[in-house]
């Protein structure tokens, strides 16, 4: 048997160095180019927006959005959605401060109760999707909207009235408060927990997705579930693990909601998934999966900080953010489907 | 190479429900918490129907959207009258308008013998309110809507008028010395809460601006008021147009290391704490509480005895100017869902 | 698992699996009936049938998607009865479908080690060997005769015949001992088809059993060493390649009589409410 060259023919030497064609399919790099143009442009207009403590405040916005869009942005990997992600963050801060109160215990007990409770949410839409074969658009849209009404329900039932009642005479409400929503300060740059927790959940997220094996099956799950469950990948599985990650993200950022505000109003998040979708997307995600990065995601909470801040520094009507903001998501996801082309069809 | 797989053990989520069960059990706080409610509760105590009328009917309906602490002290106050005139008292809401107008026929539809609407946005409610009154239903506007309500044949309304509660607000800030106020609207496109930055503004004196951000992230809305105050040092107040929306305002504060005075509209929890401690300056309140036991009440006076308060002109509510010397009574008031 | 290729060829002739009167029927519809089969290792064997003849069937039941009903499945000379895919993988059975073969949007190594992926020493096995994986993937290919030295390009970048190789090559590389491969060259144009079947013939000579399922009797005849025709959920015919020539098999496949009184309807002017109106494929 002579050995072939299956690729003569298609010319890989007449095309781009290998190198230059591997960083042009990154799915970062629209990302990095806006980030860098948003943070230009912001630089230029607005002078305080240069400054340390300008950017402590940016990295917060960008870090509440930026803990949730990681885990987000592995499930959009994996080739589900997950609508129920804001309220989630909600249902969290609720459960932890009720818990806490109700049983007049020590804040820590709350936490950790919050956390089953967020994970076993996950763990349902993961269920739900993998025994019903119903859209995640549907299931959880489900989800959303019964956590938008347990959310009142329960917290009017139990609190007696829609927001919770103050912990923060409760015992452990500092040290919880010091590992969720603590600041450090270094040369006028202060830094909140958040930002901490988003780097955290970033390094592991990124390893996970391009250094294990089942950051192979998340690529695999979302790219083509058949072919996946065909060469033994527990499809199900995966998915069901990539929605306890949501639910590990909604836990973290509503334990910071909690012991930063104190009392939790029962009606916030609502809205908030699609941001954390928005930045995905705008990290490189495809909205049909199986193509994406972690990195990208931080990228995108990045400019969502920089740009909702930015207008505020530069002292800009921001009655047009949102328009600002739709018409990057669309350019967004222009290029990732164009991406995605280029990475099927081949250099050609 | 073998295949290995994460499986979570068998043993897993027991070994997590002993030990969330231990954490608990050993985990009680020996501060605040329920424990500490109760013991406050256990000094008041209840009170039954004091009137010999019969069982009336009177349904609430407003435009109230889900999970706003404001209108659940509306409620309790409708409730506590409602149970002091022994009525059967009925509350819907929805923040939609159209919503809204079914559930005030679905009240007309009970044959209520009072009702009390809020509106938001009074010509949707017109055709409505006239079938309230063909059916011989009185009614009684509450909380907004006052220059609609003469004009549907309301009874009266109940209620604080905003752009007034702005000039309040606005006369306490120049007394204040306020120079320069950052006013923070937390729904953008809400008639209520222009009326009230601009009431201020009228009346403050010094600059003023006005700040749109996202009432329903706090998180952002933290962010967004620091960046502010960051980008603009000449601002010396910051004034709320909500309780939680006071106590985001706050950690903004922190967050940018300025020495800003923060004043709000609408009561708290936190916002009383911040009167006391000095964190916050005054409050502007509309006093929720009494819309809604006012607005039961004064239908009962009128079913039983035709009485009408202040002959159908509309009944103030507000606004109440509240301040540190008020802190202690109100810190009380508001534990228990009344302020 | 990674058994070197060349090792095989020791048990070249030794029986890989048998059916023996296998049948299977979805509730009341009898989808496979008596069917007899035999691979041994070195070995090509073609399942040729038209669509609807049992073909798909049959590969579901050798590649434990589906169980059977009735007859027996022996595997190296046991009886089996498999619940899932994994089971006839872990038997050394190894599938590979004409259009589930791969994830597109992944890069060829993670195609390649999916669902056996390697991890390294250091971190109990946790983190991926990616640079060991994408050397183990251009060797494993080399091996093969395809020379891809990208292995980080997407794999939808290559065109449907080389994906199949590279589906083969996996098999192999993995330790199949059986490869069951579903039409492979149906999607495909001439000269794609003639490189999938160059892989399956080096698979052959790597001394793996192979059941190629076709409904394509030139390419079945080029490679096979055995032919196993099915009509209508049964076997039409079983012959070993000294018994028949591409003719016979032609004609055996396109259904014999029934190519004859196909060929007598089309010769007539059409009748308007015939339900033959279109000939099939």
């Amino acid at each position: 048997m002579s050995s072939t060259d299956l690729l003569a023919q298609e010319g890989l030497g007449r095309d781009r160095p290998a190198a230059v064609r591997r960083l042009l399919a990154r799915p970062e790099l629209g990302s990095l180019i806006a980030a860098v143009a948003v943070f230009t442009v912001f630089a230029g207009a607005a002078e305080p927006f240069l400054r340390l403590s300008s950017l402590g405040t940016v990295l917060y916005a960008a870090s509440t959005i930026g803990i949730m869009a990681v885990p987000v942005s592995l499930l959009m990997i994996g080739g589900e959605f997950d609508l129920s992600a804001g309220v989630l963050v909600t249902t969290a801060a609720l459960t932890s401060s009720m818990v806490s109160y109700q049983f007049t215990a020590v804040t820590w007990v709350g936490v950790l109760v919050s956390l089953a409770t967020t994970l076993a949410i996950g763990w349902f839409n993961g269920f739900m999707l993998g025994r019903t074969k119903l859209p995640s658009f549907i299931v959880t849209l489900g989800t959303f909207l019964m956590l938008t009404g347990a959310n009142l329900g329960v917290t009017k039932a139990i609190s007696g009235t829609v927001s919770t009642k103050s912990i923060s005479d409760m015992e452990g409400f500092e040290s919880c408060r010091r590992l969720f929503a603590s600041e450090v300060t270094v040369g006028g740059l202060t830094i909140k927990a958040t930002v901490w927790w988003w780097l955290g959940l970033l390094v592991v997220g990124s390893w996970v997705l391009l250094r294990t094996r089942f950051g192979n099956w998340i690529f695999a799950v979302g790219g083509d579930a058949d072919a996946a469950r065909a060469v033994g990948v527990p499809v199900a599985r995966t998915k069901t693990l990539l929605y306890l990650g949501v639910g590990f993200g909604a836990w973290v950022l509503g334990q910071h909601l909690l012991f930063s505000f104190d009392t939790v109003q029962s009606g916030e998040g609502i809205g908030n998934e699609l941001i954390y979708i928005v930045a995905a997307v705008i990290g490189g995600c495809l909205i049909t999966g199986g193509y994406g990065s972690v990195v990208g995601s931080a990228l995108g909470a990045l400019i969502f900080g920089m740009a909702s801040k930015g207008i505020i520094y530069a002292q800009w009507n921001p009655d047009w953010f949102k328009f600002f903001l739709g018409a990057m998501l669309l350019l967004a996801a222009l290029l990732n489907a164009y991406v995605k082309r280029r990475a099927e069809r081949g250099p050609r | 190479m073998s295949i290995t797989r994460f499986r979570p053990s068998r043993r897993f989520w027991p070994v997590c429900a002993v030990l969330a069960l231990a954490v608990t059990a050993a985990g009680c706080s020996s501060t605040g918490g329920r424990r500490a409610e109760e013991a406050r509760a256990k000094a008041a105590a209840a009170g039954g129907s004091a009137v010999t009328t019969p069982r009336w009917k009177v349904a609430m309906v407003t435009h109230a959207g889900a999970g706003d602490a404001f209108w659940d002290t509306v409620r309790k106050g409708a409730e506590q009258a409602a149970a002091k005139d022994n009525i059967t008292f009925l509350y819907s809401n929805d923040a939609q308008t159209q919503n809204q107008v079914q559930l005030v026929q679905a009240a007309i539809d009970q044959k209520v013998d009072g009702l009390l609407v809020t509106l938001a946005k009074g010509d949707a409610m017109a055709d409505v309110l006239a079938k309230a009154k063909a059916a011989g239903i009185p009614v009684i506007t509450i909380n907004s809507g006052q220059e609609y309500s003469q004009k549907f044949g309301a009874l009266t309304h109940i209620g604080q008028d905003e752009s007034t509660a702005g000039r309040a607000a606005g006369t306490e800030l120049s007394s204040r010395g306020r120079k320069n106020v950052l006013c923070v609207i937390h729904e953008q496109g809400n008639v209520g809460q222009e009326q009230r930055c601009s009431g201020a503004q009228s009346k403050a004196g010094g600059a003023f601006q006005v700040l749109y951000v996202n009432g329903v992230d706090m998180p952002d809305a933290r962010a967004a008021i620091s960046a502010k105050l960051q980008a603009d040092p000449a601002i010396d107040t910051v004034l709320t147009l909500s309780g939680p929306m006071a106590a985001t305002g706050l950690q903004a504060i922190q967050d940018a290391h300025r020495s800003v005075e923060l004043d709000t509209f609408d009561l708290g929890g936190q916002v009383v704490a911040g009167l006391k401690s000095g964190s916050v300056g005054f409050a502007v309140d509309q006093q929720p509480y009494l819309q809604g036991y006012e607005g039961v009440d004064l239908l009962w006076l009128y079913r039983s005895n035709l009485d009408m308060l202040g002959g159908g002109k509309p009944v103030e509510t507000g606004p109440q100017i509240l301040t540190k010397d008020n802190a202690d009574a109100l810190a009380e008031y508001v534990a228990r869902g009344t302020r | 698992m990674n058994t070197d290729a060349a090792t095989n060829t020791d048990g070249m002739g030794t029986e890989l699996l048998s059916l023996d009167g296998v049948g299977k029927s979805y509730g009341t519809v009898l989808a496979l009936q008596d069917v007899s089969l035999t691979l041994r290792a070195g070995e090509i064997s073609c399942v040729l049938g038209d669509n609807g003849a049992g073909k798909s069937t049959l590969i579901k039941i050798i590649s434990g998607l589906h169980r059977h009903d009735e007859g027996s499945y022996t595997v190296a000379g046991e009886e089996v009865r498999f619940d899932s895919p994994r089971q006839a993988l872990e038997r050394g059975i190894a599938t590979v479908y004409q259009d589930l073969a791969v994830v597109p949007l992944m890069p060829v190594w993670r195609n390649f080690f999916l669902g056996s992926e390697q991890g390294t020493r250091r971190w109990g096995g946790l983190r991926l060997d990616a640079e060991g994986m994408r050397a183990t993937t251009r060797e494993a290919l080399a091996r093969m005769g395809i020379d891809l030295h990208d292995v980080d390009r997407p794999i939808g970048t290559l065109s449907g015949g080389q994906r199949q190789c590279v589906a083969i090559a996996r098999a192999v590389h993995f330790g199949a001992k059986v490869l069951i491969l579903d039409e492979p060259t149906a999607a495909l144009g001439v000269k794609q088809s003639g490189v999938v079947l160059k892989y399956v013939t080096a698979a052959r000579d790597a001394g793996l059993g192979v059941v190629l399922i076709t409904h394509n009797p030139h390419h079945a005849y080029l490679v096979g060493d055995h032919f196993t025709l099915l009509r209508r959920g049964r076997m039409a015919g079983s012959h070993p390649r000294a018994e028949i020539g591409l003719e016979q098999l032609t004609t055996e496949m396109a259904g014999g009589s029934d190519l004859a009184e196909l060929s007598h309807e089309l010769a007539r002017p059409p009748v308007p409410d015939s339900r033959e109106e279109r000939p099939q494929p």
